[in-house]
């Protein structure tokens, strides 16, 4: 059985007439055991292949060996099945017509799957709704399957109104859980991020075909070593107070703010998906009537909880103080954790403006993201800015843009930007 | 008291257990898993909002923190003897304390005040109260019956008194630590008509009767005493800068605890008040406290020290507040003493804390 605990990080103390605490609460999860295998109910996988026209004899080769790979990552008994996606999605496996359309993995059907992958062909376009939409049909065949996930690769795209794949996204959102990959320079990070945003998955870029079977195979081990189905974060504010944002702030920035469901009138349950033996951290920031000096109250209990079961518990506190040495101090958590939301604002504020051609402001939100990367001492994003732009001076945030820059490079630096570092040791 | 040194920084143990907080100094682990809840069970409702309060300490419904049994208490030993002791607002812990006791028409106040910049002044105060009051229980002596020889009894038994207060307050401490604590005392005990009290540090006795002029019974151990000794009013120089230090008290360190004893005859209807400063802070004249005990609207003493405490937190509650009253003269209409003995019976969610234990 998997254990969680909880440690808040927070400077308590709030001056006279204070009003807004916020703290960082680390949740960390051990002996999460394997997905499928914790006795809580079976687990499953699909994986979504684009087999739109766009894709190539070398990417369609490069993108079934990745297929395969993922298919040989699956821990036998875990129902899974493929899609081959384009205009319209196919059942690539298993091939039953009717009733339940995921099967257990075992030798057999490995061998099945890896045969069927190798006979999917390119053709057509790209249109994505689709292929969630099967996605969710095929879950809902094997009621037995508690955990589901699904994996996808795509290189274009979409064909698609935005509002036809936002409704899809919606009728996934608290369903299923969705990595995506995207491979070569033709999809757009921006579409794909929120699917992976709406779907509690992971979005990044494969710059080259021969990076993708090893991609697929760390993504499917990962999924597999979540052995916790599904869990809440719950958060208790008291009567009359406001929760001005709850984020998920380490490994990814992931504001859950609007996500919210009521479990009762003072507490909210906000959806972390599935864990592994991991630990994610949460900046949480509340707003109360401030009180007189000396008093102290309870400003958030945030827990983790499974179902009902609440399985622990951080507290969050508020007491007020004259003593401007104690009220006057940031946690350094907290604000190592608000300078990388405002890192990962400014990469894709200043990308977008790039992408606008509006040179003045890309540059001035890069040059900011260049100074957040060093004073957090997020090293990734740097050595990413660095291939968008030309650094004069790092400290003041002095940048120019790159004459040329490679789009993947972009999209690298696009898809890295919600990552975040932890206080540095 | 001695001004107040900043409150206490928050412990910061985090560092050995989570390599993180090595380079995050302020960044303390507030809730650790297996951490002990703050309360016990059986946890009166909110004092707020009349909400429950939850295992780890704090109100389901409002978030306030659930007062320890050591941050505020009450004592009612007889229907016209009672006590409250509160944190106040701007401390963090109750470092007063006080011990009160009845027998027949008999009564014992004793109020001590913990030094607040010193380690574990709330266990010093409440040790130090409680034997105070054990040395105070039985009548004091008559000595050979002339007014001399009785004086010289009575100073005996309240430097007694102070003495075993003193050593409870030692016994509280380890050898080596930096900041022992310390505290006041004052000990008022009514015998018939005759008041006999006695003060180490700035706690106070008054007697105020229903009618006519009161007075302060104590002489303050303090920088502010010296200089009202020196002529300076007592307004000015109890709001001078080193007006709460003070010059006698209780611990390891105090150079003397021979407390300074006397006595005075009631002669009509009035109340015998034991209180700290966070009282007087807010009414330290006569006349202040006599307006204030009209303005409680009631002749019962529980209820009047509610009010006093009530009135000295909405004037700042600057510092922790105790007040033990004792009716004198003439005892209110309704109340008739029937037991012969009570001892300090409790009012309240709140019982007397006991051994500090609880405190924290």
């Amino acid at each position: 059985m998997a254990d969680f605990s909880a440690a808040v990080y927070q400077n308590e103390f709030l001056p006279d007439g204070g009003t807004d605490v916020h703290a960082i609460v680390t949740i960390e999860c051990s002996g999460a055991g394997t997905a499928g295998q914790t006795g809580s109910g079976a687990a499953g996988e699909i994986i979504i292949i684009d087999t739109s026209g766009s894709m190539g004899q070398s990417a369609m080769a490069a993108a079934k060996h990745a297929a395969q790979a993922a298919v040989n990552e699956i821990v036998d008994g875990t129902y899974f099945a493929v899609i081959s996606g384009n205009g319209a999605a196919f059942l690539a496996y298993p091939l039953v017509n009717s009733g339940p359309a995921m099967v257990p993995m075992s030798d057999a059907t490995r061998a099945e799957a890896i045969d069927a992958i190798s006979r999917l062909r390119s053709g057509g376009g790209t249109e994505i709704s689709t292929w969630l939409d099967m996605a969710g049909v095929l879950f809902t065949s094997v009621p037995q399957v508690i955990q589901r996930h699904a994996i996808l690769l795509t290189d274009g795209e979409n064909n698609e109104p935005d509002q036809v794949l936002d409704e899809a996204i919606a009728r996934a959102t608290g369903y299923y859980q969705c990595d995506c990959r995207g491979v070569g320079v033709d999809w757009k990070v921006e579409e794909i991020r929120r699917i992976a945003q709406a779907l509690l998955g992971t979005v990044d870029i494969i710059p080259s075909e021969a990076q993708m079977a090893a991609e697929f195979e760390a993504m499917m081990q990962k999924s597999m070593a979540r052995g916790v189905a599904d869990a809440q974060l719950r958060v208790w504010t008291p009567q009359g107070a406001q929760i001005l944002f709850v984020r998920q702030v380490s490994p990814t920035v992931e504001d859950l703010t609007s996500r919210r469901t009521a479990v009762n009138d003072l507490t909210g349950a906000y959806p972390t998906g599935a864990w592994a033996d991991e630990s994610r951290d949460y900046h949480v920031a509340i707003r109360l009537a401030a009180k007189d000096v000396g008093q102290e109250q309870l400003a958030a209990r945030v827990q983790l909880a499974i179902g009902e079961e609440v399985k622990a518990q951080g507290l969050v506190k508020a007491k007020w103080s004259d003593d401007s040495e104690l009220t006057t101090r940031i946690d350094q958590q907290v604000a190592h954790y608000t300078g990388q939301t405002e890192l990962a604002e400014a990469i894709q504020e200043g990308l977008a403006a790039k992408a606008a051609g509006n040179e003045e402001l890309a540059t001035t939100k890069l040059g900011r993201a260049v100074q957040l990367a060093k004073e957090t001492g997020n090293d990734e994003a740097t050595s990413k800015l660095r291939k968008v732009v030309d650094i004069d001076d790092e400290d003041a945030g002095t940048v120019r843009l790159k004459k040329s820059v490679e789009k993947a490079d972009e999209m690298a630096l696009d898809t890295a930007s919600t990552k975040t570092t932890r206080v540095r040791k | 008291m001695t001004p107040d040194a900043p409150a206490a920084t928050p412990t910061l143990t985090a560092s050995e257990a989570n390599p993180l907080d090595e380079v995050s100094p302020i960044s303390a682990v507030t809730v650790r898993p297996g951490d002990r809840p703050a309360v016990e069970a059986d946890r009166a409702p909110c004092l707020q909002c009349g909400g429950v309060v939850d295992d780890d300490g704090y109100c389901t419904q409002c978030g306030t923190k659930a007062p320890s049994p050591r941050d505020h208490f009450e004592e009612q030993p007889a229907p016209w003897v009672a006590g409250v002791c509160d944190r106040g607002i701007r401390h963090t812990r109750n470092e007063d304390a006080m011990a009160l006791a009845v027998d027949g028409e008999r009564a014992v106040l004793v109020v001590c005040d913990g030094v607040s910049n010193c380690v574990d002044s709330d266990v010093a105060s409440l040790a130090a109260a409680k034997a105070a009051l054990d040395v105070l229980r039985p009548p004091l002596p008559k000595g050979l019956g002339v007014p001399e020889s009785v004086a010289a009894a009575v100073t005996k038994v309240f430097t007694d008194a102070a003495a075993a207060g003193n050593k409870a307050v030692l016994e509280t401490v380890h050898d080596d630590v930096p900041n022992p604590p310390s505290c006041t005392f004052v000990a008022a005990v009514l015998e018939g008509t005759t008041v006999h009290y006695c003060g180490i540090g700035d706690s106070r006795v008054y007697l105020l009767p229903d009618a006519g002029g009161g007075q302060i019974l104590t002489v303050d151990d303090s920088m502010a005493q010296v200089l009202i000794m020196g002529g300076t009013p007592r307004a000015e120089a109890e709001a001078s800068k080193q007006a709460h230090s003070i010059t006698k008290w209780l611990g390891k360190d105090s150079p003397d605890v021979v407390p300074r004893v006397g006595q005075v005859e009631v002669t009509g209807p009035g109340w015998l008040l034991a209180c700290s400063d966070g009282l007087w802070n807010y009414a330290s004249e006569p006349d202040a406290l006599q307006a204030q005990l009209q303005a409680a609207g009631s002749s019962e003493p529980h209820a009047i020290a509610t009010h006093l405490v009530a009135f000295a937190n909405k004037s700042g509650g600057q510092d922790n507040i105790t007040v033990a009253l004792a009716r004198v003269g003439q005892r209110p209409v309704e109340e008739v003493s029937t037991s012969s003995t009570s001892d300090s019976s409790t009012v309240g969610n709140n019982a007397a804390p006991d051994g500090g234990e609880s405190h924290g």
